[in-house]
Formats: C-alpha cells, sequence, structure tokens
C-alpha cells in the first residue's frame, strides 16, 4: 500500500527516453556528473525553449541545482566531446539559465509529501549531502527531521562559501524546495551539546550522519597561537554571519586549494587591497580549480608558489609575517604527497593577518564513546558499500566520510545514504542496490567526425570587471539572455540521444548506412548505430522501410500522432489557408516565431526528422499547404539535412499529386537562423501563395 | 533478393474501394529494402487510402502492420487473427507473399499492394538491378559470371546481336548489352576462348516454361514428415 | 548442292552473287508484294524477305516469299528468333520447304521495343520468345537438313533442303570478337553470310583479313551488305544510331555538297542525292567485290526497290549468270 502511494505521489520527470538511456552507455558529461545529471537531456530541452523541463531533468537527480549552477566544478564540462571539436559546452551556466527561467514554476510546484512510512528520519547537518538524503526520504514518505548548529541551514554552503560566489538566495530556493516538502527543522542544534545522539537514535528510527568537513586544520608551526592567525572556516563563518574581523592591510592566506581562493577572496571584498598567498605547490600543482585561480589573479590577488610555513613572527605578540622556506618537491615519486624542503632558503613575507587554509577536518567529539565507532585515525568506521556506521540504523554521507569533494559529489552521496537506509528500513538487501558510482560512457569522437563538425565557439559567459567586484558580495558572473542560452545549447551534439535500432524490424537494408553523414552505421546481421559517431541529428530514421530506427531523445511518431490536435479545427468557412510550418527548434524562442494563427507552427529538432508521412499527415488532417523551413546554409547544425530533406518533399509531392494535390502546397523554404522573424516572414509569404492558389474543399 | 515497385494508387484505389475495413500489410524483408513494400512504405499506401477515401467522401477503415517476411507462415502468424477482423489485406509483400498469405487466411482477400519486378541486386542507393531470372539452370560458369538470360534482352545464348552499339543494348542506351560485358569479362579472365564453343539449344523445362515449380529438400522432408519427429514435437508441426 | 536454290548455284559457279531486299507491306494487300518482286526480277539471284523487320507487323515472310517464288524472284526467306520457339519455327521451315523455298536467313530479329518508333505503336508490350538465338536456329536447320532430324531428335520423313544464311556485323561491337561471332555461324553451319551495311570499307577489310585467318571465307559465302544511301540525312543518322554502322566523313561530305549544289530546290536536292546515292553505292560495291574473300553482295535498297536495276546495270553484275 505504502509503495503504492509513494510511486504516484513522488514520481521523479523523466524525459523521453530516460528507459532506454539506461540500457546505454552515458553521454560523457552524465557519466561524469557523481548524480548523473543527464545533461544531454536538458540541454537539449534548453535548446528547444523548454525550460522547466529542463529545470525537471536537472532537479530530479539533484536537489542543490541552484547551487551547482552556481558552484560546481562541472566535471560534465571537462568531459564534454566538444573539448575534442573546440570548447566544452558552458553546461553549468545553462543550468543556470534553465533555473532562473524556472523560477516562478518551481516556487509553484512546491507541495508537502504524504508521510505514508510511519517511520522518522533525523539527518544530522544540512549541507549538499544533508539536504539531498533529507530530500529524498521525505520524498519517499518518511517523516524527516534535520539538525542543523549554524542558525541558517545549508552547512558549508551557507556559512563558508562567500555569498560572491554563492547569493544566499539561490541557496534559499534549493533549502525551499526540500524543506517544502515537510521536512522539520533545527537550527541552532548541535548534537552532543543539545541532545546526544543515543537519544536522537531513539527518537528515529534511523541517522543520517552528514555533517561535513566544518573545522579548519591548523599548522603546529611556532607563533601559530594568538591573535592576527585565523583559520579559513572559522574566518568564511565570521563574515557570512556578519561578524567581520579587522584584517588589517597586509593579508597573508597559506594554502592553495579552492577554499584559499574563497579565503583571498573574500579578504579581497573585506577593502583589504594587499592580498596574497603562499602555497608549497607550484602554479600547475596547486589544487584549485583553475578559472578559481584566474578569477583571483584577476582581482589583484598574488601568490607565492612553492614556499612552506616554517613560522609565524610576530613582534609585541602582533604578527609581522610568516617565515617561509623553499620547496624542493610536494610529491614524491610515486605521487603521494610528501613535501621536502630546502632548509637553507628561507624569506619572511610581510602580513598583518596570516589565514590558514589547508584543509578541513570533521568535529567529531559528539561521537566518543557513543554506538558510532572510529577507526585510529579518528574517523567514522563505515562500509561504503552501504553507508552504514557501526551502530545498525546510523548512516553516513557526505564529506564527513568520503573526505573532502564536491558539492555535488555530496549530493551523489546523499542519495546513496538515504537509498540505502530506505532500504534497510524495508528490511532489504543494500549493498548491489544504490546507484552506481561508474557508469560506461559513450567513447570520443572519432577523429573523422571531428573533421565533419562546425567550429563554433563557446558563448561567453559574462563576469562584472574585477575593479567593481571587489567592491562587493554580490554575484560576480552575469547569467545568459536567452539568445546567448539556444545559441550555447544548440552547441550540443546530444551525445547518447541519437538513433537507436530494433533489431526486430531491421532487414539489415544499409539505408542508414548510406543515409548518415557521419559514418555511424554498422551493418552486420541488423544495423547497430554506434553512439560515439552518431550526432542525434535524425536524418536516418525517416528514411528506414522497416521503421526500425527511433531516436533516444525524441519520439519519431510523435509529429504524426499528434498532428489532428497541431492542425485544430478547421474552419470551411475560413480565408485564410492551414498552413503546417515546420521549423527547427534550434531557433524557437528567439524571435518566439511570431506567425499568425492560420499558421500552425510545428518545431522540430532539426527538420532532418521531417518524415514523408508527417508532410501526408498535415494534409490528411486538413492542412492548405505545408512549409518545411530549413536553416540556411552555415547554419545547420548538421551534414547533408537540405539536399536529403529536399528528396522526401520531392516524394511527398509525388504521393500528393496522386490525390490531386497540387506541387505548390509542398515547399522547403529556406530561412535565416539568426534571425527568428524571417521565419515568420517566410511562412507568411508561404500562406500568402497558398491563399491565391485556393483552399482546399472538404 | 526480390525487387518490388510501387502501384499507382488510383490503381490501388480501383482494387480496395469496395471495401470498408482494409488493412495494409507490409513485409520487412526484401522489398522493403527496394523502398517498396515494408513497413514504412505500407503506412504510407494506408495514408494515401485514408486520404483518397475522405475525398471521394468513402467510409473506410484503413491501419497498417508489417511484419519481418510473407513467405513463412511462422512470421505472420501473430498477425493473422487481427489481419482476419478486416475486410480486405493489401498486402505488400511480393507476389510469393500474397499467394502464400491468401492460401492461409481463410475467406478474405489478398490483394496485391505493389508490383513484384525481378531478383536484383542495389548497385547504389535507390538502384535495384536484375542479375538473375531464376532459370533454374545455371550457366554462369560459362558467361563469365554474367548471365545472358536476366541479362540480355533477347537472352541468346551465342551473343551478342548486331544490335549492340558502343556497349550498350539495341533497346536503349542505358542498358548495357550482357554480351558485350561477357566477353569484356571473359577477356579479363584470359577464358575468351571458350566463347568460340557454340552453346546448343537449351531446355527451358527448369524455367518458368515447365509449369509451376518446387523444390523439396529431401533430408529435411524426410525428418518432418517421420513419425517420430511428430511424437517429439508433441503432435504439432 | 545442299538445296539447290539459285543462290547456291551462282555461288558454286564461282560468279559474284547479288542478293537484294524486298520489304512486306503492313496490309495484306499481297499485290503490293509482286509489285516490288517484278522491280527486282532479273537484277538479283535471290531477294531476302524480311520477317518483321524492327518488329512492325507485316505480311510473313513465309507468304511473301512464296508470292515473290510465284512472280520469278527466288527468296531468301528471313526467320527471326523473336517471334516463333523451335515448334513453331520447325513448323513454319517444313512448311516453307513444302511451298518451294531454298533459302532462309537465321537472325536473331530486331527487339519489340524498336516497333513504337515514329507514327507507329508497334507493339513494345508484346512477349519476345527467343526460345533458340541464332546461332542455334542455324544448327536446327543443318541438323534437320543434314540428319533429318528435328530439333527434338524425331525423324523427318522428309527433310527440308535449305541454303542456310546467318547476317554478321563485322563492325560491331565488341569488334574484336566479331570475327569469332561469325566463326560460331559458320560452325553451326551457316552456307552464306549476308553482313551489315559497309560503308567504311578500311574496316570491313581489316574485320575480313580476320574472318580470312580463320578459314571461314572458304567455308562460308560472305555477301557484303551494301545499303543504298538516299540522303546526307540518312547516312549521318546510320552513322550515329545503328547499331554496327559508321560512315566516313568523306562520304558524308559528299552527300551533303549534292544537297546543297541545289540550293533551296527541294525535289532538284533529292535527285542529287540520290544520283550521288547510286553513285557511291557502285563505289562501295566494287571494293567489297574487290576484298578477298567475299563472295557477292547484298544491296538493300530499302523501300526503293526500283533503284536496283540501274545500281546492278551500272555496277557492271547485269546480266545475272543463269546456272
Amino acid at each position: 500500500m505504502a509503495e503504492d502511494n509513494t510511486t504516484a505521489l513522488n514520481e521523479p520527470y523523466r524525459p523521453y527516453g530516460a528507459d532506454i538511456k539506461e540500457t546505454r552507455p552515458y553521454s560523457p558529461c552524465r557519466a561524469a556528473c557523481p548524480a548523473h545529471t543527464d545533461v544531454q537531456a536538458y540541454v537539449g530541452l534548453i535548446a528547444q525553449g523548454k525550460y522547466t523541463e529542463a529545470f525537471e531533468v536537472i532537479t530530479s537527480v539533484n536537489p542543490i541545482a541552484s547551487v551547482c549552477s552556481m558552484i560546481c566544478h562541472h566535471p560534465c564540462e571537462q568531459a564534454c566531446r566538444r573539448c575534442g571539436v573546440d570548447e566544452p559546452l558552458a553546461v553549468r551556466h545553462l543550468k543556470r539559465f534553465a533555473i532562473e527561467r524556472s523560477q516562478d514554476y518551481r516556487r509553484a510546484k512546491r507541495k508537502l509529501t504524504k508521510k505514508t512510512r510511519g517511520k522518522s528520519i533525523g539527518v544530522i547537518g544540512s549541507g549538499p549531502s544533508g539536504l539531498t538524503a533529507a530530500n529524498d526520504l521525505a520524498s519517499l514518505g518518511y517523516d524527516v527531521t534535520i539538525y542543523e548548529r549554524h542558525p541558517v541551514l545549508g552547512g558549508m554552503l551557507a556559512s563558508a562559501i562567500p555569498p560572491y560566489r554563492l547569493p544566499r538566495e539561490m541557496l534559499n530556493e534549493d533549502i525551499d524546495d526540500v524543506i517544502s516538502k515537510g521536512i522539520n527543522v533545527k537550527t541552532g542544534f548541535e548534537i552532543g551539546r543539545d541532545r546526544k545522539l543515543e537519544d536522537l537514535m531513539k527518537d528515529h528510527d534511523g541517522i543520517v550522519i552528514a555533517i561535513g568537513l566544518s573545522q579548519s586544520r591548523s599548522l603546529n608551526i611556532p607563533g601559530v597561537e594568538g591573535d592576527g592567525v585565523l583559520l579559513a572556516i572559522p574566518f568564511l563563518e565570521d563574515v557570512a554571519f556578519d561578524r567581520k574581523p579587522d584584517l588589517g592591510k597586509k593579508v597573508l592566506v597559506i594554502g592553495g586549494g579552492n577554499v584559499a581562493m574563497d579565503v583571498a577572496r573574500t579578504a579581497r571584498r573585506m577593502g583589504v587591497k594587499d592580498v596574497s598567498m603562499v602555497c608549497l605547490e607550484s602554479a600547475e600543482e596547486m589544487p584549485a580549480w583553475k578559472w578559481e585561480i584566474d578569477e583571483a589573479i584577476e582581482e589583484g590577488v598574488t601568490i607565492d608558489n612553492r614556499w612552506g610555513p616554517k613560522a609565524v613572527k610576530r613582534e609585541n605578540g602582533k604578527v609581522q609575517g610568516l617565515e617561509v622556506v623553499k620547496v624542493n618537491s610536494v610529491f614524491d615519486d610515486k605521487g603521494r604527497f610528501n613535501p621536502s624542503f630546502d632548509d637553507k632558503t628561507t624569506k619572511i613575507i610581510e602580513a598583518d593577518t596570516i589565514i590558514i587554509t589547508i584543509g578541513q577536518m570533521s568535529n567529531m567529539s559528539f561521537l566518543k564513546d557513543g554506538p558510532v565507532k572510529l577507526d585510529e585515525r579518528g574517523l567514522i568506521q563505515w562500509d561504503r558499500d552501504t553507508h552504514m556506521s557501526s551502530a545498525s540504523n546510523v548512516f553516513v554521507a557526505g564529506e564527513v566520510v568520503t573526505g573532502p569533494g564536491s558539492a555535488i559529489a555530496a549530493v551523489a552521496s546523499g542519495h546513496r545514504a538515504a537509498m540505502a537506509l530506505h532500504l534497510y528500513l524495508q528490511g532489504e538487501e543494500i549493498k548491489g542496490n544504490l546507484p552506481e558510482h561508474e557508469k560506461d560512457k559513450i567513447d570520443q569522437l572519432p577523429g573523422k567526425v571531428v573533421d565533419l563538425l562546425d567550429r563554433e565557439q563557446r558563448q561567453e559567459i559574462k563576469h562584472l570587471p574585477p575593479e567593481v567586484r571587489c567592491d562587493t558580495f554580490t554575484h560576480f558572473e552575469i547569467g545568459y539572455d536567452e539568445a546567448e542560452a539556444l545559441k550555447e545549447a544548440g552547441r550540443c551534439r546530444g551525445c547518447g540521444g541519437g538513433a537507436v535500432v530494433d533489431p526486430n524490424r531491421c532487414m539489415a537494408c544499409l539505408t542508414c548506412l548510406r543515409v548518415c553523414p557521419y559514418g555511424a552505421p554498422k551493418v552486420f546481421a541488423v544495423s547497430e548505430i554506434r553512439p560515439e559517431y552518431c550526432q542525434a541529428c535524425g536524418l536516418c530514421a525517416p528514411e528506414c522501410p522497416g521503421q526500425a530506427i527511433s531516436m533516444v531523445s525524441y519520439d519519431v511518431n510523435e509529429i504524426r500522432s499528434s498532428m489532428p490536435d497541431i492542425i485544430g479545427k478547421r474552419d470551411p468557412k475560413r480565408s485564410d489557408p492551414v498552413i503546417a510550418a515546420f521549423l527547427c527548434t534550434h531557433h524557437t524562442g528567439v524571435g518566439g516565431f511570431n506567425v499568425p494563427g492560420n499558421i500552425r507552427t510545428i518545431p522540430v529538432h532539426c527538420i532532418s526528422r521531417v518524415d514523408v508521412l508527417d508532410v501526408l499527415s498535415a494534409f490528411s488532417n486538413g492542412a492548405d499547404g505545408v512549409a518545411v523551413i530549413r536553416c540556411a546554409d552555415g547554419s545547420c547544425k548538421y551534414k547533408g539535412v537540405a539536399k536529403r530533406v529536399s528528396s522526401r518533399i520531392g516524394r511527398a509531392r509525388e504521393l500528393l499529386s496522386m490525390l490531386g494535390i497540387e506541387n505548390e502546397r509542398t515547399e522547403m523554404l529556406t530561412a535565416s537562423s539568426t534571425n527568428g522573424n524571417r521565419y515568420s516572414s517566410v511562412c507568411t509569404e508561404f500562406s500568402e501563395k497558398i491563399k491565391e492558389l485556393g483552399l482546399r474543399s472538404s | 533478393m526480390i525487387v518490388g515497385s510501387q502501384k499507382p494508387i488510383d490503381e490501388i484505389w480501383d482494387m480496395v474501394k469496395e471495401f470498408k475495413r482494409v488493412i495494409v500489410f507490409g513485409c520487412n524483408t526484401c522489398v522493403a529494402i527496394c523502398h517498396a513494400g515494408g513497413s514504412k512504405e505500407a503506412e504510407t499506401i494506408a495514408s494515401m487510402l485514408k486520404m483518397r477515401s475522405s475525398n471521394e467522401g468513402v467510409d473506410m477503415d484503413v491501419s497498417s502492420t508489417s511484419v519481418m517476411r510473407h513467405c513463412e507462415p511462422e512470421y505472420f502468424d501473430e498477425v493473422i487473427d487481427e489481419l482476419r477482423s478486416y475486410d480486405l489485406v493489401l498486402s505488400t509483400a511480393c507476389g510469393v507473399g500474397v499467394n502464400f498469405l491468401s492460401e492461409r487466411i481463410g475467406n478474405i482477400p489478398v490483394y496485391p499492394g505493389i508490383n513484384t519486378s525481378f531478383f536484383g541486386a542495389v548497385p547504389e542507393a535507390g538502384v535495384f538491378e536484375e542479375l538473375c531470372a531464376g532459370c533454374g539452370d545455371c550457366i554462369l560458369h560459362m558467361t563469365g559470371g554474367i548471365c545472358p538470360v536476366a541479362r540480355c534482352s533477347k537472352t541468346l545464348m551465342n551473343g551478342p546481336c548486331g544490335g549492340t552499339n558502343e556497349g550498350k543494348c539495341e533497346i536503349g542506351k542505358d542498358v548495357d548489352c550482357a554480351w558485350y560485358l561477357i566477353v569484356q569479362r571473359m577477356k579479363d579472365l584470359g577464358t575468351i576462348e571458350k566463347l568460340s564453343e557454340v552453346i546448343p539449344p537449351r531446355s527451358w523445362s527448369t524455367s518458368r516454361d515447365g509449369g509451376p515449380r518446387r523444390v523439396s529438400v529431401e533430408h529435411i522432408r524426410e525428418y518432418e514428415e517421420s513419425a517420430e519427429q511428430k511424437t517429439e514435437a508433441g503432435g504439432s508441426k | 548442292m545442299k538445296s539447290e536454290s539459285n543462290l547456291e548455284k551462282v555461288i558454286a559457279s564461282g560468279n559474284p552473287a547479288v542478293t537484294a531486299e524486298l520489304g512486306p507491306p503492313m496490309s495484306a494487300n499481297g499485290h503490293e508484294v509482286r509489285e516490288k518482286a517484278k522491280l527486282l526480277k532479273g537484277f538479283c539471284d535471290a531477294a531476302n524477305i524480311t520477317d518483321c523487320q524492327t518488329a512492325v507487323v507485316r505480311i510473313s515472310s513465309i507468304a511473301a516469299a512464296y508470292m515473290a517464288l510465284q512472280e520469278g524472284v527466288e527468296p531468301v526467306m528471313q526467320m527471326t528468333c523473336r517471334d516463333r520457339n523451335r515448334i513453331a519455327m520447325q513448323a513454319d521451315l517444313l512448311g516453307a520447304a513444302a511451298l518451294g523455298l531454298k533459302n532462309c536467313l537465321c537472325l536473331a530479329g530486331d527487339h519489340q521495343n524498336f516497333s513504337a518508333a515514329g507514327r507507329l505503336k508497334g507493339h513494345p508490350g508484346a512477349k519476345n520468345v527467343y526460345d533458340v538465338d541464332t546461332c542455334q536456329l542455324v544448327g536446327i536447320l543443318k541438323k534437320m537438313r543434314d540428319e533429318g532430324l528435328q530439333e527434338g531428335g524425331d525423324k523427318l520423313e522428309e527433310a527440308p533442303k535449305f541454303f542456310i544464311g546467318a547476317s554478321w556485323t563485322p563492325m560491331g561491337d565488341p569488334i574484336d570478337f566479331r570475327p569469332v561471332n561469325l566463326m560460331k555461324k559458320v560452325n553451326s553451319g551457316a552456307d552464306f553470310i549476308q553482313t551489315q551495311g559497309i560503308y567504311d570499307i578500311e574496316g570491313f577489310r581489316a574485320q575480313m583479313e580476320k574472318a580470312r585467318n580463320l578459314g571461314l571465307h572458304e567455308r562460308t559465302a560472305i555477301l557484303g551488305g551494301i545499303i543504298v544511301p538516299r540522303s546526307g540525312m540518312m547516312l549521318k543518322y546510320m552513322d550515329s544510331s545503328v547499331a554496327g554502322v559508321s560512315v566516313p566523313k568523306a562520304l558524308i561530305d559528299r552527300m551533303m555538297k549534292a544537297k546543297e549544289a541545289a540550293g533551296d530546290d527541294k525535289k532538284k536536292a533529292k535527285a542529287l542525292q540520290e544520283a550521288e546515292g547510286i553513285k557511291i553505292t557502285i563505289e562501295l560495291i566494287h571494293q567489297v567485290l574487290e576484298t578477298p574473300g567475299v563472295k557477292g553482295v547484298h544491296i538493300q535498297a530499302i523501300e526503293w526497290e526500283s533503284a536496283i536495276e540501274g545500281i546492278v546495270k551500272e555496277a557492271g553484275l547485269y546480266p545475272r549468270p543463269s546456272v
């Protein structure tokens, strides 16, 4: 009974083809995402102007989508097969666009989920992994309570990520989505202090510990104790909660990771002009993302590479600077972190404030001598396959057990922990039933396909100028407008969204092999369309004489089956002709295809998918004319489309003429893809022509 | 493979116009490969008939389906009950399929939706070429692998005739002279002297002229007809 | 003697043989056949009676041949493989023999496609037969005559005695196979050969040399084909469109010059061209007859049978020997 309820209630959004995709290698972007976000699907939906559908695809696996749209390190982009052509898709920025366009939609859809399970869960920590686990378990019908030691939810996202990178209103949209499911929230509530874990375990049927790594590690060097030396996380927390410390005129940040960049760039925004960084690693070895380093440098932060901290120099207790020693190497032969120093070469870097940013850890004191056992290094003992701690109903998620990583990796961990707990409470086997980390993915683009692809520059992501952004904590990155977003989304090659052959219908006729501009099909007993070659243009499916080819990302029969609705009622006394116009969706939204009502627009993913049967269907349902409007040469995303579709139009005309329908009623026309209005005028001109020709009777 | 070609819709309409419920039944092997009668063309014909019936103001229910082959019963067993629910089956299989289904479907007419053309190859996309006439007595070893029965307009066994013009047949500039090809090919193969021998009049009894033909593979028939086999397979065939 | 036909006798006598051609009409008018026969009588040793040439329906070759015979012209009955199977062919051969016909020319026959040409609808949809081909038909005639057997092996109480002919296109594609092609017909039993029209005398002589090298000129009587040119346009057409015929430019130029000489006078142009055509024909007859291995000429004056008399006389081939 409970089962029925939950599936009906919480069926996540499934884009077309979701099931087929599970049986096939993932697109590299999706495989690279720890949460396996179906990037191809949502970028494709954006390209078609279907922004809320894109939003649904994103949030179906990621409850902190807004956060990720700002701060994700986007492994999807690094994996993007366009890297081998020109530049990767700006996936993160497209995600931001889709989410911004879906603001009203997402707010309107928030609602309580029914607590059908009769069981309660406590989630300790409300960072990415805690929020995710809480979200999933609430969706499954559990009564969930989140415990957060800070006054607001979000964990490190709220307390340590500087707002110039993550505007708090974005975080709050995500949190509101989760909380609106009916989750109980206890903020300012610290387990161990406000309630013992053992008691909490009695309050709930299951616990998820997702406390992250919210403590900064310090250095064991002379002079480190005392004023003027800060730790990263407390520093960032102070800033986040408006307890701004006095930093003096010169700030030195120790460390070369992403948090170090946050600290340095935060210090710049607090009015400190002279911010420098010192780290063991060379510029190439620094663990921070390259774009973070570049942005910090743009903002005037200087970086002193390959120096190790030796002692804090003080005069009368006041910090004067840091004595550093030259680094010979950071990693040993085996690539392990094992720095060696040239003790003879030292120097002093002047500073009023030194901020130590060399890594994080968790505060495990609340677990001491309790049912959840720690290992010899003081870390929680856990089973990676089940996410279970040594206490059977206490599960663990996120960086507290996985170690430092990304927000989206913590989300993935949260999903697994929630599923593990759910399976545990259902009395089911956990091992082997959690979402997998590693997925098969489509190979890189073969060289001969790369040669066939047009180079299309990535749409630039605009930033506020450094001098402006250093004066403020507001977000420094400017979102795409619609034209930019559509253009960028249109760069996607649709990896994994392409053609699939039904072996029960394929008679190995080689038509697809002859049609495909990219050499994707290989035919033995039946055709196999190799996904690493396929560009998802859709040219093959309408040509297949056995109707054996379908497309992963859309229903090839959809147009025909919905044609009665597309054409709608036809007024027998109408004065304007009813026109069915097939238009490439790479351009919807731009200019909006503003056409008179007598023109029924049929947005298609490239006219390559228009079938002779679609054209027949339009006439059969009462169209007076059918226009297939292609993009001008050079702007089409694919190869060989115009010629192939033109021969289909020829075939349609041949058939229609047997029924007495004049050739002029079916046309392939060309419009410039850079201006949506051109599509409208081409449609209107065609409509006028048909009007002159006369309307079809009956 | 068997090559078919489409019939004009007027001809099909004349065949089917008296029927209320018509199913266009596609065959997804040979005739699909030549874009004449596969699943897609069956749907196309159905779509055309719907439009035609609506133009004519005739109330006709037309649908389409297809199976892999019409020439073996196992392929259409699954849909035969559905087919029987119609007044007419318009088969877009080759003539073999039309005959074969017609014998098995019961009291429902099966009409031909396409023309069956010949046995052919696909030298390139959209081109189908007759290369064998199924005459039942192959002599390709004597003619350099080029069949004069199928490819010579006059089925000459001792060609070429006087009509060869720049390698083309007298019937048209787009038809290769088979004997021109045979001579060239056998020259290339170094077997041209074989062509000095006169091939005597042949027996056409193995061809269509000998009456309807049937091939029976004895060892398989022997097994199929044996009592043991019937028991093993539970009496079903 | 194989057949006792006049043609066979003339050839055997060593005189150059002359055959002409008679095309039966597309009607039941036998009178026309007889009139044409009268024009030829005395000017040739035998006249070919075409068998539905270009696949156009005409009085049958066998019937027209019989009428020609009655008019005192020895016919060469033509028989194509296009319209009859071996049963009908043998039946016709027996009938023809019974009617006293003694020469038979075996041909593949023009494809039925040819019948729809110009204003004619023809019968392009006819089913062609080609049960046997030319070589095989030649072989059947020989078997009937020399072995007294039908093709199937049944005995003939009285065998038809035909002088067996076949055609040869010496200049056809593939040109180096044409001598072999001739050899096969000879091997099958062709007593005489009539060639496709010759204009390119050098080309013809080169092919004849190959035939001689195969010894064929001694095993069969080769009659060189002469198609009487009537206009420059006709020569041009034959050069470009008739398989196995090429016309040297010099000949075409001569005809065109004759035409131009008449200016705008169409009647005169026709007369001048016809006169030039006859001149060319006579030259060709001499050149062909001078070619070693050639035993005679086959003169085709298509739908112009009246020209034969003048040509034969002018060529010094008149009177025809009586043997």
